[in-house]
C-alpha cells in the first residue's frame, strides 16, 4: 500500500478543463452579495446588500450595519426583483465586497478606508485612489444577473467593470444558468427560492429558454411577512423584539410574558434599522422552525374520513423558540401553515396591505407554466433534473414536498430533483457555477475583452452573453 | 492440529523442503525492529505476532523526495480561439533549465519567449452552416412560405446558436423589415402580421435548405456514404409527421399513472401471448414430424412373399430418402426464422406471425409446410443491403423471370406485340403522334416503367375511341332508320288504309333495331352495363 497507484476508473480519462485566471466572480442578490476567486468552493466575501446611511455617509458591512448608530437608516440598492435600481450605490457596496475580502489591497478598516467617508474629504483621496491602479486591473470579472434583467442594467454593469474598476475582461451570466452548472448539470429546471422572488427557469445547454421564465415574490421576504402576520394572529400576540434592544433578559416559562430590560436610546432607531433587525429574528424562526408540509397532498386536503392532513400535522412533535427577550413558545400547526402559501394560494395567510397571491405565483403553477413555455422533447430531460437552489430551499419539507407536487402534477414522468446537501451549496448555489464556468479553460474565448468593449460599446453584452 | 501431526498421522517424513525456508523469511525482518516493537514481537515467541507497526513509512517517503520547492511563475497567455488579443494570466510551472546545455539553448530561447497559446483554444468548434449567394436563392431556394430575409435570419440564428434548435425556436423573434414608404403612394404601408414558427416549420426549412445548398456543392451520386445519408435525411424531413410525432409525446407526457399502468401490463400481456404462440408453434411443429412418419397399414399378408418384401423394402427406402430430404428442407426453412429472432424483436415478431399463419393454411393438405422458404433460406445467405444502399447503387427488384433465354426489348415490346396487327397500327400511330418513338432510345428502369404506363393509357384511349365509334355509328344507324320510318308513315298516311300486316312487320322491326339506341339516355345506360357485367351477371346468379 505504500504507493498507492491509481487504477484505471480513478484516473482523469480527458483533458482537465480547469485553467484559472484569477478571475473574480460576484454575485449580487437581493439580501446578500457574494463574491470570490473563481475555483474556490465557496465565496470568500458575503456581505449584506443592505447598507446604512447617516445623512450622506454610507455604512457597508454586515459588523457596522447592525450596530445602532443614531439616525442610521437601512436602504437596499437592489430592486424588490433582484436587479439593480441604485446604481451610484450598488457599486460602491460592490466594489466594498470586493475590496475588503479578495483584492490585493486588504481593507483595514471600513471606517478608515475612505468608502465609508465623507464625500467632501473624501475628494481629496479618491484621486489618490484613482492614480494608483484601478481595483480589478488584473482580473478578469464574471458577474451574475438574473433571468429577467434589464438591456439598461446589463450594459450598465459592463460600464461599470469596464470604466470603474478596469477590468481586462468582463462576462454577466445568468444566475439560474449558474446554479445549474453548480449541480453540474448544463440542461435543467432550475427552480431557485430566493429571499425576494422565486423563479422556474427551463435552461438548454447552458442557455435559459427565455418563453420559460416564471418568477414570484413568494420568497423569504414573503415568508417573514406571514410570519409577521402568524404573531400577530395568535393569542397571545407574539411581541418581536430584535436583539438588539434587549439589555438583558431572565428566562421564563414557556407562553409567559418575557421578563427582559431594554436598552434605552436617546435618538430612537430609525424604522428600517428596526425591520433589518426584526428580519433577523424572522430568519432564524424560519431556519429553526418552519417546515414544509412534505407531503403527499395539501396540509388542507384529507388522508381519510373526517381527518386531513392537518391533523397529521398538529400531531408532530412541536418547536420551540426563544424570542431575544426570553420569551418562548411552542410551536405547532403553526409551522406547517406558514410555508403552506407557497404551494397552495388558499392557504396563505392574510397581510395586511399586501395583495394575496395568485394561484399562477404557486411553485407547481410556475413548474407547469415553465414547462408549457418549453419543446416537447425536452420536457422529459428537464424533469430528470430539477436543480433546486436558494437559501429559501433550505426550509426543511422542501424537497420532499416538491416531489410531491411534481409526481402529482406529471405521473407518468420520472421526476428527479437534485438538491445539494451543503446548507453552503444550496445558498451560494449560481456564486458556486460561476466559480466553475470563471475556471474553465474554455471559458477564456468568452469573456469579454477591454478591447471589444471600446470597439462596440455596451451594447457588445446584449450581444455576447444571451 | 499442525502439519506436522498431519504428516506423522500418514508416516511422511517429518521435514519437507519448504518449512525451513519459511522459517527464514519470518526470522528475517526480526532484527530490524527496536525498542517497543521488537519487545512487542518478542511476547509472540516462535509465532510472530502480525501486528507490526509500520508507522514510519510517510516520513520516510517525505524524506527522501525532500527537493527545493517548485517554482511557479504568473505567465500571461493568448488564446488563439478569440479575435482580439487577450492577454490573460495563469500560474505555470516555471519550466526548469537543464544546466548543461545552456549554450545550445541560446538560439532557442526567444523562440521559448514567446507568448503561449492557451491548450483549450482548439476546443472552439463551430457548426457550419449552408452558405448561399442571392443566385442561388433564386433558382434553388425559393419559398411561398419564406422571404429572403427570414431565411437569412433563420441561417444567422442556426449559426448563433450551434443547432440547439429548442433555443432556436425559444429565441426566434423575426422582424419583417418595414418596407420603404417613400416609394411611391402606391405601395400602402402594410405591416406583414408576424408569424409564429413552429420549431417544425424553421427544421424543415432549414434542412431543405442545408440539402439542396449540399446537393449543389457535391452532386448526390459523388456524395460518400455518410454525406448521402446525411442528404437523404435531411431532405425527408417530414413536418408533419414531426408535429404528429410531437402531439403523441406530448399525450403519452400527460397520461396520468393509471394509463401507464394500464399500458405496461398490456405490454407484458402482449410478450406473454408471443411467447406462447412461440411455444405452440413448435409444439405444432414437432406434430406434423410425427405425422409425417411412414403409415404403417395396410395387409400383413402382401409381405409374405420374396417379392413382396423386396417391394417393401423399396418403399421403405424412398420413403426414407424423402423424409431426410424433407428434414433437410425443413432445417433450412427455419432458418430465417432463427436468425430473424435473433435479430430485434419486431422481425420476429412478425416472423412468427408469418410461420404460425403458415402452418394454418397447411393444416388441410398436412403437407410438408416448409417448401417455400427453400429460396428465401438462400438469400439470407448474401450480405442484405439496406434500402439506402441500394438506392445509391439502383438495384431495384422484378417479377420473376421466366425460364429461357429472352431478350429485354421484347419485354417492353410486349404490350404492343401481343395486340393485333390493326391494333399495333392504331397504338404506332398515337406514338407517332406524340412523338415517342416505339423503340426506345434510352431504356433505363424508370424510363420503362414509364413507357408501361403510357401504352395502357394509349389501350385505355383507344378502347374508350372504339366504344365511341361504336356509339356514333348506331346514333347514325337509328337516326337513318327514324328517318326512313316517318317517310314511309307518310306514305302510309298518303296511302290512307293499307294492309294490317306491313304495318305489323314495321312494328317488328322497330322493336328489334331501336329499341336499345333510341336515346342517348339509353345509350349510356347501354354503357354503364358493359361496365359492369360482372356485379350484373352476380346478381342474375343470386336470383336463381
Amino acid at each position: 500500500m505504500a504507493s498507492q497507484t491509481m487504477n484505471s476508473s480513478m484516473q482523469p480519462t480527458d483533458v482537465y478543463g480547469g485553467d484559472e485566471v484569477s478571475a473574480i466572480v460576484l454575485d449580487p442578490g437581493y439580501t446578500s452579495v457574494r463574491a470570490g476567486f473563481a475555483g474556490e468552493e465557496v465565496p470568500k466575501s458575503f456581505v449584506s446588500a443592505h447598507y446604512g446611511q447617516i445623512g450622506d455617509q454610507l455604512i457597508f458591512g454586515d459588523n457596522e450595519i447592525h450596530n445602532y448608530k443614531p439616525g442610521m437608516e437601512i436602504r437596499n440598492p437592489m430592486g424588490k426583483d433582484g436587479v439593480v435600481e441604485d446604481w451610484d450605490v450598488a457599486t460602491k457596496l460592490f466594489e466594498y465586497s470586493i475590496t475588503s475580502r479578495l483584492t490585493r489591497f486588504p481593507q483595514s478598516d471600513p471606517r478608515s478606508n475612505g468608502l465609508n467617508d465623507d464625500p467632501k474629504d473624501a475628494d481629496v483621496e479618491m484621486d489618490a485612489v484613482e492614480e494608483q491602479e484601478k481595483t480589478l486591473e488584473e482580473h478578469p470579472l464574471l458577474m451574475t444577473e438574473t433571468a429577467w434583467s434589464t438591456t439598461k442594467s446589463r450594459e450598465k454593469s459592463i460600464e461599470i467593470a469596464m470604466e470603474n474598476w478596469g477590468c481586462p475582461a468582463f462576462w454577466l451570466a445568468r444566475n439560474s444558468v449558474l446554479a445549474a452548472f453548480a449541480s453540474g448539470k448544463a440542461t435543467a429546471l432550475v427552480v431557485d427560492v430566493g429571499a425576494s422572488n422565486v423563479s422556474v427557469i427551463s435552461i438548454h445547454d447552458g442557455l435559459i429558454l427565455k418563453k420559460s421564465i416564471q418568477k414570484s415574490p413568494l420568497a423569504g421576504n414573503w415568508l417573514s411577512s406571514q410570519l409577521r402576520s402568524l404573531f400577530g394572529s395568535v393569542e397571545p400576540k407574539v411581541d418581536l423584539v430584535p436583539h438588539f434592544m434587549v439589555r438583558s433578559k431572565t428566562p421564563v416559562d414557556a407562553g409567559a410574558p418575557a421578563q427582559a430590560i431594554y436598552r434605552e436610546f436617546k435618538i430612537p432607531p430609525t424604522a428600517s434599522f428596526r425591520a433589518l433587525e426584526e428580519d433577523r429574528v424572522l430568519t432564524e424562526f424560519k431556519e429553526s422552525v418552519i417546515q414544509v408540509w412534505p407531503g403527499p397532498g395539501r396540509l388542507s386536503s384529507g388522508t381519510g374520513p373526517g381527518s386531513t392532513n392537518e391533523d397529521v400535522a398538529r400531531s408532530q412533535p412541536g418547536r420551540v423558540f426563544e424570542m431575544p427577550d426570553g420569551a418562548n413558545q411552542m410551536w405547532g400547526l403553526e409551522r406547517f401553515k406558514v410555508g403552506e402559501g407557497m404551494w397552495d394560494e388558499k392557504a396563505a395567510l392574510p397581510v395586511a396591505g399586501e395583495i394575496p397571491p395568485t394561484k399562477a405565483q404557486t411553485i407547481p403553477e410556475m413548474i407547469k407554466a415553465s414547462l408549457g413555455g418549453v419543446d416537447m422533447d425536452l420536457r422529459p430531460t428537464l424533469l430528470q433534473n430539477v436543480v433546486v437552489t436558494g437559501g429559501t430551499s433550505l426550509i426543511s419539507g422542501f424537497n420532499d414536498r416538491l416531489n410531491a407536487e411534481l409526481t402529482v402534477l406529471y405521473p407518468g414522468a420520472r421526476i428527479k430533483i437534485q438538491a445539494a446537501g451543503l446548507t453552503s451549496e444550496r445558498r451560494f448555489g449560481s456564486w458556486i457555477g460561476g466559480s466553475i464556468l470563471g475556471s474553465l479553460g474554455t471559458f477564456h474565448q468568452m469573456w469579454i475583452s477591454k478591447k471589444e468593449y471600446d470597439e462596440f460599446g455596451a451594447n457588445v453584452v446584449e450581444k455576447r452573453c444571451k | 492440529m499442525t502439519s506436522h501431526d498431519v504428516r506423522d498421522m500418514l508416516d511422511l517424513p517429518g521435514s519437507a523442503a519448504p518449512r525451513p525456508a519459511k522459517k527464514q523469511k519470518l526470522a528475517g525482518p526480526r532484527p530490524n525492529l527496536k525498542g517497543l516493537a521488537r519487545e512487542v514481537q518478542s511476547l509472540g515467541g516462535d509465532n510472530p505476532i502480525a501486528i507490526v507497526p509500520e508507522i514510519s513509512i510517510f516520513k520516510k517517503r517525505r524524506l527522501a523526495s525532500r527537493k527545493p520547492a517548485a517554482k511557479w511563475e504568473l505567465k500571461p497567455f493568448k488564446n488563439s480561439a478569440r479575435e482580439d488579443d487577450l492577454v490573460l494570466r495563469h500560474w505555470k510551472r516555471k519550466a526548469e533549465l537543464p544546466p548543461a546545455p545552456v549554450e545550445e539553448n541560446v538560439e532557442t530561447a526567444p523562440v521559448e519567449e514567446e507568448m503561449e497559446d492557451s491548450t483549450f483554444a482548439k476546443f472552439n468548434v463551430k457548426v457550419n452552416t449552408p452558405k448561399y449567394d442571392d443566385e442561388q436563392y433564386r433558382s434553388r431556394l425559393e419559398s411561398d412560405d419564406w422571404t429572403k430575409d427570414e431565411t437569412d435570419y433563420l441561417i444567422g440564428l442556426v449559426q448563433e446558436y450551434d443547432l440547439r434548435w429548442p433555443i432556436i425556436w425559444d429565441r426566434y423573434d423575426y422582424q419583417p423589415p418595414v418596407p420603404a414608404l417613400d416609394e411611391g403612394e402606391g405601395s400602402i404601408a402594410i405591416v406583414p402580421a408576424t408569424k409564429t414558427r413552429s420549431m417544425e416549420d424553421m427544421k424543415a426549412r432549414y434542412y431543405k435548405i442545408a440539402a439542396t445548398m449540399m446537393a449543389i456543392h457535391n452532386p448526390v451520386q459523388f456524395m460518400g456514404q455518410a454525406e448521402f445519408s446525411l442528404h437523404e435525411m435531411m431532405n425527408n424531413f417530414d413536418a408533419k409527421q414531426e408535429t404528429k410525432r410531437k402531439q403523441f409525446a406530448e399525450l403519452n407526457f400527460r397520461r396520468s399513472r393509471e394509463e401507464a399502468k394500464e399500458e405496461e401490463s398490456l405490454l407484458l400481456e402482449l410478450k406473454r401471448i408471443l411467447a406462447r404462440n412461440d411455444k405452440l408453434t413448435e409444439e405444432r411443429k414437432e406434430l406434423y414430424a410425427r405425422l409425417e412418419a411412414p403409415i404403417s397399414s395396410g395387409n400383413l399378408g402382401l409381405y409374405s412373399t420374396s417379392t413382396g418384401l423386396q417391394q417393401l423394402l423399396q418403399q421403405l427406402m424412398t420413403v426414407d430418402k424423402s423424409k431426410k430430404r424433407k428434414s433437410i428442407m425443413g432445417m433450412e426453412g427455419m432458418s430465417p426464422a432463427v436468425v430473424g429472432q435473433g435479430n430485434s424483436q419486431q422481425t420476429s415478431g412478425s416472423g412468427d406471425r408469418r410461420e404460425s399463419s403458415n402452418h394454418r393454411e397447411s393444416v388441410p393438405s398436412s403437407t410438408a409446410p416448409n417448401n417455400k422458404k427453400g429460396p428465401q433460406a438462400a438469400g439470407n445467405e448474401r450480405r442484405k443491403l439496406t434500402e439506402e444502399e441500394e438506392r445509391v447503387y439502383g438495384v431495384s427488384h422484378h417479377d420473376r423471370l421466366p425460364g429461357g433465354p429472352q431478350f429485354r426489348h421484347e419485354k417492353i415490346q410486349k404490350p404492343i406485340t401481343s395486340k393485333s396487327s390493326v391494333q399495333q397500327q392504331k397504338i404506332n400511330n398515337v406514338l407517332a403522334e406524340l412523338e415517342v418513338p416505339i423503340r426506345l432510345v434510352m431504356p433505363t428502369a424508370d424510363v420503362g416503367v414509364q413507357f408501361e404506363q403510357l401504352l395502357s393509357a394509349i389501350n385505355t384511349l383507344l378502347d374508350g375511341r372504339k366504344v365511341a365509334d361504336k356509339l356514333t355509328s348506331e346514333i347514325a344507324l337509328a337516326t337513318e332508320q327514324k328517318r326512313l320510318r316517318e317517310e314511309k308513315e307518310k306514305e302510309n298516311k298518303e296511302a290512307g288504309g293499307a294492309e294490317g300486316g306491313a304495318e305489323v312487320k314495321v312494328e317488328e322491326e322497330r322493336e328489334k333495331s331501336a329499341a336499345p339506341s333510341v336515346k342517348a339516355g339509353s345509350v349510356h345506360k347501354r354503357s354503364a352495363s358493359v361496365l359492369s357485367t360482372v356485379s350484373d351477371k352476380s346478381t342474375k346468379r343470386q336470383k336463381k
